[in-house]
């Protein structure tokens, strides 16, 4: 089932196109990382999904009804981004009774636990809360809310490393507790790649890859031995990445060896090892391939 | 029971591998109905859909097999096909690492073969 789909979606923001020409489909029941540099157009998109912002062009279908302005939409749709709009006169445990009066399926008991778990007092107010604990509040409502398409953007803002673990494991048992469509975007792949069943990288607001998580590790390979060597490998290949050091050369290249012929690569004496998931976004997303060495070894 | 994850080795690589250890260690024997793909998830904090990728790699090669509505179980020579494959495969992978090293090394086969004799083992006989 496709929960969202996005034919050439177009949104101009200040005379930018923050999404050029924007295509995907997203399926159901699936936990989705969408991954980009800033500025790259992932909360843009999140904000036209989750029907807050107005397409520039295109069509944009969430549970198959254009979502701005659209009331199928946002009651089936939790959107958590760092600073939430929470009526400020309200103190944190209004605010999860004003949640739950919203959202069908709203689970007061896990809303909570978690609270509790995480030591919040129902006198406090949003605004009061330090940016950790805003994160630590708006995940406990982004849970609890269980909507059938969930989305996070940068969920992990200033929450410690304690609190992040737990962030995930929580989002993973609610999960599998309750299989719903789940949107996250973050800047830490590392962390969030385990629990992704797809990615999608997306740069200057057009989609560059949408694959299973499991596919991107088997996506590029690296290459490292003499320069030489490497150097004539690599050659009509597809090179996401290079740097030499003196004798020697490594490079990340598009996984597209046959079996025989990475055989011949180490007999040849060439070392062969898979390319992390985070490092190949950060290929794919760079302007140019030296990266920041670029800027010191010009002029 | 902690996975790498320094990110060179696919995640349901892992699990099958490590699903194949439990076999070895007897922790699962023939016919005994192994973890679900929810469970693998669960006790390993990774997406269900990895960890289903983990069991049917097995089950492709007859490791496992599926019984319809009940699951995934242990194929009775399990253990056997595990420790020809780790043999035939990654035993035979470790050694052509070796020759070559010693190659680069410069150190002749019959003396690669002396060095891996004067590794004890402890094997009965040696």
């Amino acid at each position: 089932m496709t929960v969202i789909e996005c034919k050439e979606v177009t949104k101009i923001l200040g005379g930018t196109k923050a999404l050029d020409h924007f295509s995907c489909r997203i399926e159901g029941d699936k936990i989705t990382g969408l991954i980009g540099r800033n500025g790259a157009g992932k909360t843009t998109l999140l904000k036209l999904i989750a029907g807050y912002w107005r397409e520039t062009a295109g069509s944009i279908e969430v549970f198959s009804e254009r979502p701005f302005n659209n009331l199928l939409v946002s009651a089936n749709v939790i959107f958590i981004q760092n600073e939430m709009d929470f009526p400020t006169a309200l103190n944190l445990k209004e605010l999860l009774e004003v949640m739950a009066g919203f959202y069908q399926n709203w689970d007061r008991a896990l809303a909570e636990r978690l609270f509790e778990y995480f030591s919040f007092s129902p006198l406090q107010h949003y605004k009061g809360l330090s940016k950790g604990m805003k994160s630590t509040f708006n995940m406990i409502v982004g849970l609890s809310a269980r909507a059938p398409l969930t989305i996070f953007d940068e969920p992990t803002t200033g929450m410690d490393a304690a609190v992040r673990e737990d962030f995930y494991r929580a989002l993973l048992k609610e999960y599998l507790a309750h299989p719903r469509s789940i949107i996250l975007s973050s800047h830490h792949l590392d962390e969030i790649e385990d629990l992704l069943e797809d990615i999608l990288l997306i740069k200057q607001g057009q989609e560059l890859l949408h694959l299973p998580m499991s596919d991107v590790k088997e996506w590029a390979v690296a290459l490292e031995g003499k320069v030489s060597l490497v150097h004539e490998w690599i050659q009509n290949r597809e090179v996401l990445y290079t740097k030499s050091t003196g004798f020697h050369q490594s490079a990340a290249v598009r996984n597209d060896f046959t079996e025989a012929e990475l055989q011949q690569l180490r007999l040849e004496g060439v070392r062969i090892s898979p390319v992390k998931a985070s490092d190949l976004c950060i290929y794919l997303t760079r302007d140019s391939e030296g990266g920041i060495d670029d800027v010191f070894n010009k002029g | 029971m902690v996975l790498n994850l320094d990110g060179t080795k696919p995640i349901y690589i892992q699990i099958s591998e490590w699903l194949e250890n439990e076999i070895l260690n007897g922790n699962f024997e023939s016919e005994q109905k192994i973890y679900s793909q929810y469970q693998l998830a669960d006790i390993f904090t990774i997406n269900p859909a990895t960890a289903a990728k983990g069991l049917n790699l097995l089950a492709d090669e007859q490791i496992l097999y599926k019984r319809r509505g009940l699951g995934m179980f242990v194929a009775p020579d399990a253990k056997d096909m595990i420790l020809a494959k780790r043999k035939n495969q990654t035993l035979k992978r470790l050694v052509e690492e070796l020759v070559l090293e010693a190659w680069r090394l410069k150190v002749s086969k019959q003396e690669l073969i002396e060095m891996i004799h004067s590794i004890n083992t402890g094997e009965a006989g040696e």
